[in-house]
């Protein structure tokens, strides 16, 4: 819990000298590139993750990986992130700046499962609809739930919005139960 | 259970899928980060307010304590066990409350009112939250009815009025617990034909049993079942091994459920039994919930924990139905050091004190209470004018006795006053002994302090007195029952009747002395 803390506050000052600077999506996109970078390269992992290899090695090597091909801003915090011990929060910190990104956009996640694959209308439509009752632009990120039976869930941040058969069940199940207790009552 | 036959669940059916309709359920939803002795930290649930009620997988209720920047720190009402890191769990929108309402009379049930007892679900409608605001000074007013314990010593000089706290306090095995469940047991007179006549409303009880083992819970409940009193009694139950976060909101069902009788305009008795252990149990969780130790480790905040909930028993103006709400709460000292943290807290809280002393109960005074130490702050307005009256006296006695009585031990070349307070005092002592389960009517009580104050009792062998006052009562309701009747109604001891009461006394005591030879 401590790191995404941590990894916040570094998010909100990349953010601050970028918006400064007018380059917001420029860092949005050179984090994103290091964030697959790290999925991919095993090595890289266990370099950033190493706390035995020294600070100058880290900072060669990043400046060698990305010199040429990120923003400014963003090597210039990739090597204060080194400096200050905390290369290891690099993945934190590039999803919360992502985050930070969307608020600041007007940009909301949706995460959409639903029982059989959607079409692109269904998706398009949903979309749209997402958006008026949200007043904002929504992210749709649809994965597929045979466990759902039928129906979709629609999850923004902590809010769930559940027309799924499964929970139609279940409430019906309460409702039953309710009711054979109360007549025995 | 009787048979449900095949149409009537058809008919169930129907009726149920015919309102059902097909719509989403919208709820919010939080991740288990940590779980384990009865707290959990849940990451989102951003919207979740302060004491709601946290839905858990496998039918676990918790209750949100701690607000937090990116999480809740919540507390379980039931076996953390089950409950695992990463789990989903919903918030439910509504704070922790319980069903309150008659059908609770008679029932034992956990401070959730569920019940406990084993004799199936309780049917009440009306749910109210558990944590409540005390009212204000405009909803209130002072004390006036008394609230009659059947007990001697206490309805005489530490006596109690209808809204009051009256804390009871004294180490283990002094007789706390007996002299709060006699307070319950005479409530029984309140509910009577003949209480209406003299206009004395009825009292409904709750016993919160906080810590306690379930067999004396068990015993407890068995008690007032024998003595006719769980008619009009509720208890609630957070035993010793229910969670610590039950234990810790126990007392505060207790006061939500009383506060249904008093908003009602009717009059409820709530006992704390004790909150030595929920202060405990909220240790406990603060502890877990990483808030910072103060002294004797309970947190910043355990004076608000107890004043909160005592500061909710109160008489209701006239205006609002005057009702009324009195707490007995009940703190077990360790070697009768009242000076802990905890006693201190809830001494300066309440309107006053029972103390009850180990020597003293041991010494076969019982009820084991400290006359010289107790006291009630209010109670005297509640008090009725012919109790008033003879206890002014029956204290004084009393103190002059306690002063004389260790002074006298020394040398036997005493006055004749002082032998004269000596001799008085040792019977009235004798005179407030009264067993438990066995609690008196306050005209009994009146008739019975009076023959000691007024000396009769005096030239009695002491080892006597028991079988005086007995024969006495038991004489005085044969042969002079309007008598009794007359100060229950009047609730005073007129000039008249203390003439008639000096002259039946003088016989009795007269008859009785060649009775026993002295």
């Amino acid at each position: 819990m401590k790191n995404v803390r941590v990894a916040r506050r570094y998010a909100q000052a990349l953010m601050a000298i970028a918006g400064e600077r007018n380059v917001v999506d420029e860092v949005a996109r050179d984090l994103e590139a290091i964030g697959k970078l790290l999925l991919a390269s095993r090595d890289l992992r266990a370099l950033v993750a190493s706390p035995v290899i020294r600070e100058g090695k880290k900072k060669a090597v990043f400046r060698e990986l990305w010199d040429t091909r990120v923003d400014r801003a963003t090597m210039a915090f990739l090597l204060l992130l080194a400096h200050k011990q905390r290369e290891h929060l690099i993945a934190e910190v590039v999803e919360e700046y992502q985050a930070l990104r969307d608020e600041r956009q007007g940009i909301l996640d949706a995460e959409v499962r639903s029982a059989v694959p959607l079409s692109a209308a269904q998706e398009r439509e949903l979309r749209t609809r997402l958006a008026r009752s949200t007043g904002k632009n929504v992210r749709v990120r649809a994965s597929v739930d045979p466990a759902l039976r039928g129906g979709l869930v629609v999850r923004i941040g902590d809010t769930v919005v559940d027309a799924s058969v499964r929970r139609q069940l279940e409430r019906l199940r309460e409702l039953l139960r309710e009711d054979v207790t109360n007549t025995h009552a | 259970m009787t048979e449900v036959r095949p149409e009537e669940v058809s008919a169930i059916l129907r009726r149920q899928l015919a309102g059902f309709e097909k719509e989403a359920d919208i709820y919010d939803v939080g991740t288990v980060l940590q779980v384990g002795d009865g707290v959990a930290r849940i990451y989102g649930l951003s919207k979740a307010v302060m004491s709601e009620l946290i839905e858990f997988p496998h039918g676990v209720f918790g209750m949100v304590l701690n607000l937090e920047e990116d999480n809740v720190g919540c507390i379980l009402f039931g076996e953390s066990r089950e409950i695992k890191e990463g789990d989903t769990v919903k918030r439910t929108g509504r704070v922790a409350s319980l069903p309150v309402g008659e059908s609770m009379l008679g029932r034992v049930i956990n401070p959730l009112g569920q019940p406990v007892d084993g004799r199936g679900p309780i049917g009440s409608g009306q749910m109210m939250p558990v944590e409540r605001k005390a009212l204000g000074v405009i909803q209130r007013q002072p004390v006036k009815e008394p609230l009659q314990t059947g007990i001697k010593a206490v309805d005489a000089m530490i006596p109690i009025g209808r809204g009051q706290r009256e804390l009871i306090i004294g180490d283990r095995q002094t007789g706390k617990t007996a002299i709060a469940l006699d307070t319950i047991i005479n409530q029984r007179t309140t509910q009577t034909e003949k209480a209406r006549r003299e206009g004395i409303k009825p009292v409904y009880c709750i016993y919160v049993a906080i810590g306690q083992k379930s067999s004396t819970v068990a015993q407890v409940v068995d008690t007032l079942q024998q003595e006719g009193a769980m008619e009009y009694t509720t208890v609630i139950a957070a035993t010793a091994t229910d969670p610590a976060p039950m234990q810790y909101i126990a007392p505060y069902a207790g006061a939500t459920l009383g506060e249904y009788f008093r908003d009602s305009g009717r009059h409820a008795l709530v006992v704390y039994d004790d909150l030595t252990k929920q202060a405990q149990a909220y240790r406990q969780v603060s502890l877990l919930l990483r808030r910072p130790p103060g002294r004797e480790a309970y947190p910043g905040d355990v004076f608000y924990l107890h004043s909160r909930l005592l500061e909710r028993a109160s008489k209701l103006s006239d205006e609002l139905g005057g009702g009324s709400l009195t707490a007995l709460p009940v703190i077990e000292t360790q070697a009768g050091d009242v000076s802990a943290y905890i006693p201190t807290n809830v001494i300066s809280i309440t309107d006053g004190q029972i103390y009850l002393e180990p020597n003293l109960f041991n010494s076969g005074i019982r009820p084991g209470i400290n006359v010289g130490i107790s006291v009630s702050r209010v109670g005297g307005h509640a008090q009725i004018k012919a109790m008033k009256k003879i206890a002014g006296r029956l204290r004084l006695d009393l103190a002059q006795y306690r002063e004389l009585e260790a002074f006298a031990k020394f040398g036997s070349d005493l006055d004749k006053a002082t032998l004269a307070t000596l001799r008085r005092g040792a019977r009235l002592v004798e005179l407030l002994k009264q067993g438990q389960y066995v609690p008196m009517p306050v005209e009994k009580q009146v008739v019975s302090i009076f023959a000691g104050t007024n000396g009769y009792l005096d030239e009695i062998p002491v080892e006597h007195v028991e079988r005086f006052e007995r024969e006495f009562l038991e004489m005085m309701e044969l042969k002079h029952a309007d008598m009794l009747q007359a100060i229950a109604e009047a609730k005073d001891l007129t000039d008249d009747l203390v003439n008639v009461l000096k002259t039946i006394l003088r016989q009795f005591t007269d008859s009785f002395k060649s009775a026993v030879g002295a």
